[in-house]
């Protein structure tokens, strides 16, 4: 039923949006892309389950799983952001790309490279309303996402912070005259990213119940997608961007097949970049949005 | 010569080949994350006319490096339009694309794979791989190579030089892409056996690695690359993924501390003594100071 | 090519950015033969101008011509063809080219076309196009730097290879951008015999942004004063020197505004 597939559709679509925003922070503030962010949601994911697994009970699990991935995001900045200038201007991205193929196959290598499991944790805890269904996890991680996107925003429009980190994104060289010191936020805004692609992997991993070393790419390459169909560098289009992706990606396994989805997600955020390389809701110049 | 030294001299010479596939973009300034997409349609298109078709290897191989070079020049045109981040989130779409269209195609057995029936042994490929990096060579040693590393230094001094910087990089990226395409003709004659799953963003990061662990400002750069990646681990032996986890670590390192990779043009001319840096010094000495 | 036709002419010409005009209907001439020097108070759009000619920037109004030609409507990649090259105010080479490379990527625009492209000048050390690049670093004074790593040379030595990569075009017109900032005395004269040597013949003409009034007095014979993108004054150097309105721009007086400059300008 149509209705359904749109409640899932918005589960999915909320992880998407929580990697999107996660890779918007970064390109947003520091024109990088940060491709160790599909990386770090399998970690949050993985750990996860590798906690539950050796008994550790579920709170406790998710809390650490989120601050080993917050805390490997900020070993992420130390080798990639510092050593900005280089031969090649997409060093940091290489390095990015150099963690992403490090996370995976430290995961092939500790825990191997099947899919896990996560047992039932919430099983007969799901909501009946109006003839849909909603499971325990999905009503949290809906909440979870929303509570989330909204703080950030609200840390971006009313802390010192977040202005910080919208000037920077507006141009680094005001940025540097205003004050702000930018060696010091640059940390957060890893911190930041980290958080949502683990808030996201956590998510995921309670909610399908399975997590393999791989996981990262499906998700992550469509949380990049995401980022690209609500605009680069813009937060609230990224969750759009995420949300219009899920629900996109549930209607079409029912009704046309999985791989078209990824041909037809990929065939868009091409024909976008074709046209109009900012994205969709972007109203600023490549490289140099606003969040 | 063993088998087993056989397996990972074909392994050395087909990633010497995509290597070269990747440095060609990179040389004129551009990151092609679709890389192992232009290998699968040289696989794939190469298997098809040799199991089809009856065709000889190693004709299929170039034709199915010419196919993914037209695929190239039909794409580089709009994808070549975007800078930076961009282009490699387009050039990684239309990997993603490739991929997923090579796993719905049933005429070359969609997910289950393709097999491939003609086979063909190191000397053929150890041929192919010379060829590969003779030509680079040469074409570096043309205006072209001054041309598209004054692209790659600065699109807009070389515009107002008069180079058609748009036509240098729609060259490069494309024959990049037919030099990717050559290495799955390749690796698909070998292995007998390829899969769109093999093609995946895993490999193009990878590839694109190793490139860069090499050294991106001379042609010879890729080829050290490809030494390091294939060879090292061979050494250190280990489980497959430690190899990964120190090859990562090591770029990651690397990175930060040498990003020009490991050989640079200016380190093989001091070697040749052809950059008199030494010389340099004494004569800036006589530049009579203010 | 008609003797006696200015080498460049700009005529009526506007270029807003923006809000801002920073060209504003601006007409002058650049006789051949002559070295020019383009001066006046930052914000004049002396570099703005050099834009336009070089077509790195469209114009808005107006037309421009070199050797007679319109030049207005022509991309920037072919206008090197039609006699015009610059040098910039901060050295750009390219850093993972050689000396000697980066002096050939002058002689690309004579060698475009497939043919051109895929000569082999880097095969064998001796081939026409390296020699005549040699030649012309030897006759720059310049060539013990021919192998060298561009970033490791002295800032007057880049300055200067600079200049000869634009010479290698053949050019008619050669824009110099601030061609003496941050080059001490002795650097100086040594750039200043380069460009006397290359203005020896009169097929090359100077057009100079400078802010080294030294400098435009010893090596020009024509200056053209800039202000709020219009012509102020033109003349040589000596009158130039003595121009009242000029005075007023650079020594200026606690009378004169902003505002009051500007409406000068207007009027001038």
């Amino acid at each position: 039923m149509i209705g359904q597939q749109i409640i899932n559709g918005l589960m999915l679509g909320s992880v998407y949006a929580m990697v999107a925003v996660a890779l918007t922070l970064s390109i947003g503030v520091l024109n990088f892309l940060n491709f160790s962010i599909p990386g770090l949601f399998m970690i949050a994911g993985m750990s996860t389950w590798a906690l539950i697994h050796a008994g550790v009970p579920w709170p406790l699990a998710i809390l650490a799983a989120l601050a080993i991935t917050t805390a490997v995001s900020l070993v992420v900045e130390r080798f990639t952001w510092r050593w900005l200038r280089g031969a090649e201007h997409f060093v940091p991205l290489v390095s990015s790309m150099a963690f992403l193929l490090m996370f995976e196959h430290l995961a092939i290598a500790w825990w191997g490279s099947e899919m896990r499991v996560l047992p039932p944790l919430f099983a007969g805890t799901d909501w009946r309303i109006a003839g849909f269904v909603i499971s325990l996890p999905q009503l949290a991680g809906l909440m979870v996402s929303i509570a989330s996107i909204w703080g950030l925003s609200a840390l971006l429009k009313r802390t010192s912070l977040g202005r910080g980190l919208r000037t920077i994104a507006e141009d680094s060289d005001t940025a540097l005259l205003l004050g702000i010191d930018i060696g010091r936020i640059v940390p957060i805004v890893f911190a930041l990213a980290g958080l949502f692609a683990a808030i996201a992997g956590v998510l995921f991993a309670l909610n399908y119940r399975q997590v393999q070393p791989f996981m990262g790419e499906a998700v992550g390459l469509k949380g990049i997608s995401a980022m690209i169909v609500g605009g680069m560098g813009n937060t609230w289009g990224a969750i759009a961007g995420g949300l219009i992706i899920g629900i996109a990606e549930v209607l079409s396994v029912g009704y046309v097949g999985a791989n078209f989805v990824d041909i037809s997600v990929f065939g868009l955020l091409l024909l976008i970049l074709f046209i109009r390389p900012t994205g969709l809701f972007a109203g600023l110049p490549a490289g140099r949005s606003g969040i | 010569m063993s088998g087993y030294l056989e397996g990972v001299l074909v392994l050395l010479a087909v990633n010497i080949v995509f290597a070269y596939g990747a440095f060609l973009p990179v040389a004129a300034g551009q990151l092609n994350l679709g890389l192992a997409g232009f290998g699968a349609i040289g696989a794939y298109a190469s298997a098809f006319l040799s199991n089809t078709y009856g065709v000889t290897p190693v004709l299929a191989i170039m034709l199915g490096g010419i196919a993914a070079g037209l695929i190239a020049l039909v794409v580089a045109v709009p994808v070549l339009r975007t800078r930076g981040i961009y282009l490699a989130l387009a050039t990684f779409a239309l990997g993603q694309i490739v991929q997923a269209t090579l796993l719905n195609l049933e005429v070359v057995g969609g997910a289950a794979g393709y097999p491939v029936t003609a086979f063909i042994r190191l000397p053929t490929i150890a041929l192919f791989t010379a060829g590969v990096v003779l030509v680079v060579a040469l074409l570096f040693a043309t205006r072209f190579g001054i041309a598209v590393t004054a692209v790659h230094d600065d699109e807009r001094v070389a515009d107002l030089m008069g180079l058609d910087v748009r036509a240098f990089q729609i060259a490069a990226f494309t024959l990049g892409s037919i030099i990717a395409g050559i290495g799955g003709g390749l690796y698909a004659h070998h292995f007998s056996f390829i899969e769109a799953q093999y093609f995946n963003i895993g490999l193009s990061i990878t590839i694109v690695l190793y490139v860069l662990l090499g050294g991106t400002q001379t042609v010879l750069g890729p080829l050290i690359g490809a030494v390091v990646f294939t060879l090292l681990p061979e050494i250190l032996r280990g489980s497959a993924n430690w190899r990964y986890v120190l090859f990562a670590a090591a770029v990651i390192v690397l990175m930060a501390l040498r990003p020009q990779g490991l050989l640079t043009g200016e380190q093989i001319r001091r070697l040749l003594g052809l950059d008199r840096h030494g010389i340099r010094r004494a004569d800036v000495a006589r530049e009579p100071a203010a | 090519m008609t003797h006696g036709q200015p080498i460049l002419r700009l005529e009526r010409v506007t270029k807003r950015f923006g809000g801002m005009t920073a060209i504003d209907d601006l007409s002058f001439d650049v006789k051949r033969g002559s070295r020019t020097a383009l001066i006046g108070p930052n914000g004049a759009g002396k570099t703005t101008v050099f834009n336009i000619v070089t077509g790195a920037v469209p114009i808005d109004a107006g037309r421009v011509f070199v050797d007679g030609v319109d030049i207005s409507r022509v991309a920037s990649r072919r206008r090197i063809a039609h006699g015009v090259a610059r040098s910039f105010q901060n050295v750009r080479l390219m850093p993972h080219l050689t000396t000697l490379e980066n002096v050939m990527v002058g002689q690309h625009c004579r060698n475009a076309g497939l043919f051109g492209v895929l000569q082999p000048v880097n095969l064998w050390p001796r081939n026409r196009w390296r020699d005549t690049a040699h030649a012309a670093l030897t006759e720059a004074g310049l060539d013990q730097y021919a192998g060298a790593t561009v970033k490791n040379l002295p800032y007057g030595v880049q300055k200067r290879v600079e200049v000869v990569r634009a010479m290698m075009a053949k050019p008619r017109l050669l824009l110099l951008d601030e061609p003496a900032a941050g080059l001490n005395s002795a650097e100086t004269e040594a750039l200043k015999s380069l460009l006397e040597r290359i203005c020896a013949n009169d097929s090359v003409t100077l057009l100079v942004v400078e802010h080294d009034m030294h400098f435009v007095g010893a090596l020009c014979d024509e200056v053209i004063v800039l202000d709020f993108g219009r012509k102020i004054a033109e003349g040589t150097p000596a009158e130039i020197r003595t121009n009242a309105r000029v005075q007023e721009i650079y020594l200026g007086t606690p009378v004169i505004d902003a505002t009051e400059r500007r409406h000068a300008a207007r009027s001038a």
